[in-house]
């Protein structure tokens, strides 16, 4: 159970980030109080995503490719396509994750979900824009060619696990770019997004098939 | 009393197994040339490998498992991590001494971190210990029986052209852990497969992700 309780709350760090990332309203904010009018029209999310791991064994950064998509208030689906399968989706009050085994996905016994519900929980908090009222983070926003919001977690839940996290959003772009989340000195996780899409039709299938 | 002794060297002794018979080539040309199985690494290399966790007859989930083995000086850093990035493990041996960097629950607990070192060793480096004997088996494969220090015995044992097996016993015979190593053109260890027995009966279905050889550690930055 503690590890589906670390995972998930390594899980909903993503997602948190992710969500944030995925407005691209936010290349406009200037203010939280900004943040927070512009996210309320945020209705779907969906995009692809390379995810890279830095670490001190690691020759060489380890690649992950996946898509994720999002409805409001509490549909989401974050999937890994390779090297390792796997699929987190939350759908109608049940969040499950799956792994590919011998072909076919099967559920992952490791997962705390009653953790993941209390993730997906803050996950709408931060859809509504209050990220700055979290109270396991700081947050800090920097204006430059790009905008960067800093989230230092304040609280123990998070000691020993995540160092801070860094989101950066294209101003030029006006969409997502990238989330860093740094959990020491020799170890990080960049995940960079391609074709974000935002408030276009996704269908209720992609939350209840899991191929 | 003598009956509690009785009764524990009967638990004992029953616990104990027999270990499979070796018999010695049956030609003298054969014991001449007759060479020892040896699937272990012969440079330092990064493996990353998909890892499939069994218990008690169903898959419990997967996780992403990277070693840094170097043959020449038994030095093995390893980490494991969801596929998420989440990193549960990390640690690294010289060889003697154990250095965990982090360890996350329930990988923080007891000797998770030893074990999982003295596996990697297990499946990557040869034997330390003394060459007890050299053979075949009943079916013919052919194994190399070593004793190692704290009196386990290690069979290595090659019966397919591409499998090789590593299987670990304890003093008394019994069967701790046994591996089966299967081999591609590409890569000696595209899949591994270790069954651990002991308080608690495991399988680990490790699939090659990447292989590179390692020539020196290097941070990644940006």
């Amino acid at each position: 159970m503690r590890i589906g309780q670390t995972l998930h709350r390594y899980l909903y760090i993503i997602a948190c980030s992710i969500l944030i990332l995925s407005m691209p309203f936010l290349a406009s904010a200037d203010s939280f109080e900004q943040l927070r009018k512009d996210s309320a029209n945020i209705k779907t999310i969906q995009s692809r995503f390379v995810q890279k791991k830095f670490m001190k064994i690691l020759a060489k950064p380890l690649i992950s490719e996946g898509r994720f998509y999002y409805v409001a208030p509490d549909s989401f689906r974050w999937e890994y396509l390779k090297p390792l399968r796997s699929v987190v989706i939350a759908y109608k009050d049940d969040t499950r994750r799956y792994i590919l085994s011998g072909g076919k996905m099967i559920e992952d016994k490791t997962g705390g979900m009653q953790a993941m519900k209390i993730v997906l929980g803050e996950v709408t908090g931060w859809m509504s824009g209050k990220f700055d009222q979290n109270p396991s983070f700081a947050a800090t926003l920097k204006e430059g060619t790009n905008t960067q919001i800093t989230l230092t977690p304040v609280g123990k839940s998070m000691s020993g696990m995540i160092e801070k996290i860094e989101i950066t959003v294209s101003k030029k772009a006006a969409a997502v770019k990238s989330v860093k989340i740094i959990e020491n000195a020799n170890a990080f996780t960049q995940i960079d997004f391609t074709d974000v899409e935002i408030n276009k039709v996704i269908s209720s299938s992609v939350f209840q098939d899991v191929q | 009393m003598k009956c509690i002794h009785l009764f524990i060297v009967i638990v004992f002794l029953a616990s104990c197994s027999t270990m499979p018979a070796i018999n010695p080539p049956m030609l003298s040309a054969a014991q001449k040339n007759f060479t020892c199985p040896s699937p272990f690494l012969k440079e330092k290399y990064q493996l990353i490998h998909a890892i499939e966790i069994t218990a008690a007859g169903n898959v419990q989930g997967a996780i992403i498992g990277i070693t840094v083995a170097d043959p020449s000086t038994r030095f093995v850093s390893c980490a494991i991590m969801t596929a998420e990035g989440m990193v549960l493990l990390e640690a690294q041996s010289d060889g003697e001494k154990l250095i965990i960097h982090r360890a996350l629950p329930p990988f923080d607990s007891g000797d998770f971190a030893q074990n999982m070192i003295d596996d990697i060793k297990l499946i990557y480096f040869p034997s330390q210990g003394v060459m007890q004997k050299k053979g075949n088996l009943s079916d013919g494969s052919t194994v190399c029986r070593w004793k190692e220090e704290n009196g386990d015995f290690i069979d290595v044992i090659a019966n397919k052209p591409e499998s090789t097996e590593i299987k670990k016993y304890s003093a008394c015979g019994t069967l701790k852990r046994h591996i089966k190593i299967t081999q591609t053109a590409a890569n000696p260890y595209s899949s591994i497969e270790l069954q651990g027995s002991g308080m608690v009966n495991y399988t680990l279905l490790m699939t090659l992700i990447e292989a590179q050889q390692v020539e020196s550690e290097s941070l990644q930055t940006e």
